[in-house]
């Protein structure tokens, strides 16, 4: 459950209203992590009991919310969070978002030495550098520390270790995002970049307003969830109408199921 | 006959420049304050010997703010002839003014330079439409390429983005690619998603020696300030992202990455600490910048020793 979700306009109740449905309706079939960033800290300790307790195979958590936090407080917030359950834990760095708050590698590495449970990253600065320097530190500790990307930016973070991404454009192009993915993994970096390109444009198209324009798509896929929650505004007519065009243009109308 | 073919021809070929490896050397200064160009001329050679495939100065790295007009003039001079037949030179004319800088553009041309480089105008944090008119009055000043060096970390934020890159194609016909040391992905990507189509073969570079993501993204060239201290690693790391061996690069790429974090809290007075260290002596940072204390210097020699990746690198000159 993620910002994709709207999870910020969830109440708590319903958060884990959604968590138990998640993780019975996909019985087993792949693994589910459930999102527990919350604005109270509280909350974010509720929700991952929660999940330990409906049987979720993990959660991601974002750095704390509003108050710019120091390393030293991230890091008192990530050691209470992975102490207080057995799950695995993922963390969420998203300085962009975050006016500048993040997860440096040092920071990573600290956790990494203190946290079993500390399992991998959802790195969402899609910068060079932020991303090497995680991945450097994360990898030489725990080979087999989690790396993934946030939205589907595989082409620059598969070659330094990337094993993945969250990715909000599966709800609307599935095709796409298994074809990117399995060409990064392959190495066939040339197919990669096209799709890479042409994701990328999707991207553009779904973070004005963000999540509006992904429910917007979603109409237009034959997959209809409704409107979005206040303050977010909902995709007006003529918003869907420039969607399902660049949509057509794309080629994903063409190439990606329509219907559930 | 008009003399138009072979005008065109020549343009073509300056077009298609393509740059590659360009190491971008230190300034070395005399214990005086005065540009050591004895020093200047053996650091020069030493990169010309060492993988650079061109030359471009003085960037910041060379510290080209600390470079009154006419030392800019004397130094470009004196890599072009230097230089001679073995490398290319990229003159860097950024300045405040863009009157300036486009002055420099066309002495630089007249010099021999092979191309021109220049960022956002400093002090300004202009916005986009200011910053296109800047580099397009820049760029009509001249014939040879363009490149523009995108810094926005260095630059208090300012930059180009995509639209603004698009423009500029449009009203250049010699804006033949863009230094990205933004880092950001998506800001690559959508370049050149925009640009490519239009002009294909604009070039993207990466800025830093962080080119994995880069090259994945579609980057053919790099520049690079750490060649004075690392040139076999920056070399093969170049060798291997150009040829698209992504995933054998990323060691070489972690101990490019490790090199950096180390030398980018002091900037220039670590990097010239580090040539020292590295028995490449081109003295002291120019004021405002102090140079290392010893004990810092000491420091960073510890920690340059401790990194595996320079034990194969060059001694000496």
């Amino acid at each position: 459950m993620a910002a994709s979700q709207g999870r910020v306009n969830l109440t708590i109740a319903e958060r884990k209203l959604f968590a138990e449905a998640a993780v019975k309706v996909v019985a087993g079939r792949v693994p589910v992590t459930i999102h527990a960033s919350a604005l109270a800290v509280e909350d974010t300790m509720a929700l991952a009991r929660h999940a330990q307790q409906i049987g979720a195979d993990g959660i991601l958590a974002i750095t704390p919310y509003f108050w710019n936090p120091s390393l030293e407080e991230i890091e008192a917030y990530f050691v209470r969070l992975c102490t207080s359950i057995d799950l695995p834990v993922l963390s969420y760095n998203s300085p962009s978002y975050l006016a500048g708050v993040e997860i440096t590698g040092d920071l990573m590495a600290r956790l990494i030495e203190k946290l079993p449970n500390f399992v991998g990253v959802k790195e969402a600065s899609f910068n060079s550098e932020k991303f090497l320097e995680i991945s450097r530190a994360a990898l030489k500790l725990r080979p087999n520390f989690s790396m993934l990307t946030g939205v589907e930016f595989l082409l620059p973070s598969v070659p330094l270790g990337g094993i993945g991404s969250y990715s909000a454009a599966g709800s609307i192009c599935p095709n796409l995002c298994n074809g990117l993915f399995d060409s990064c993994v392959a190495g066939e970096w040339t197919r990669a970049r096209e799709l890479q390109f042409k994701m990328t444009r999707l991207w553009h198209l779904f973070k004005d307003q963000y999540p509006s324009s992904l429910k917007g798509g979603m109409v237009i896929m034959g997959r209809p969830v409704g409107p979005t929650r206040a303050p977010l505004p909902t995709a007006t007519p003529e918003r869907q109408a420039y969607i399902r065009a660049q949509l057509e243009d794309l080629g994903i109308l063409d190439t990606e199921p329509h219907g559930w | 006959m008009s003399g138009g073919p072979q005008r065109l021809e020549r343009t073509r070929k300056k077009m298609s420049f393509e740059p590659g490896l360009v190491h971008t050397p230190l300034t070395p200064f005399a214990a005086d304050g005065r540009i050591d160009f004895e020093r200047y001329g053996t650091l020069l050679d030493f990169h010309l010997r060492n993988g650079a495939d061109a030359l471009a100065v003085p960037m910041h790295a060379g510290e080209s703010v600390s470079l009154p007009d006419e030392e800019k003039r004397a130094l470009i001079r004196f890599v072009v002839a230097r230089a001679g037949s073995r490398a290319p030179v990229i003159a860097h004319v950024s300045d405040a003014g863009t009157g300036i800088a486009a002055a420099l553009a066309r002495f630089a041309q007249e010099a021999g330079a092979a191309a021109i480089v220049t960022t956002t105008p400093y002090y300004w944090t202009p916005p986009p439409a200011m910053a296109v008119e800047h580099f397009a009055q820049i760029g009509a000043a001249v014939t040879i390429p363009l490149f523009v060096f995108n810094a926005p970390g260095e630059m208090a934020g300012s930059k180009i983005n995509a639209a603004g890159a698009l423009k500029l194609v449009e009203r250049l016909p010699n804006f033949a690619g863009l230094v990205d040391d933004s880092l950001d992905w998506q800001f690559m990507i959508e370049l050149l998603t925009d640009v490519a189509p239009v002009r294909p073969d604009f070039t993207l570079l990466a800025g830093s020696e962080l080119l994995v993501s880069a090259a994945a993204i579609g980057a053919g060239g790099l520049f690079s300030a750490l060649a004075v201290i690392a040139p076999k690693l920056v070399r093969r790391l170049f060798d291997l992202c150009r040829a698209q061996k992504l995933f054998e690069a990323r060691t070489l790429q972690e101990d490019a990455g490790a090199l950096r974090q180390i030398l980018k809290p002091g900037g220039v007075a670590s990097l010239k600490a580090a040539a020292r260290i590295m028995g490449r002596d081109c003295g002291t940072p120019r004021a405002p910048l102090l140079a290392l204390d010893g004990a810092a210097e000491k420091q960073l020699a510890v920690q340059l020793g401790a990194l595996p990746a320079l034990a194969e690198e060059p001694r000496g000159w």
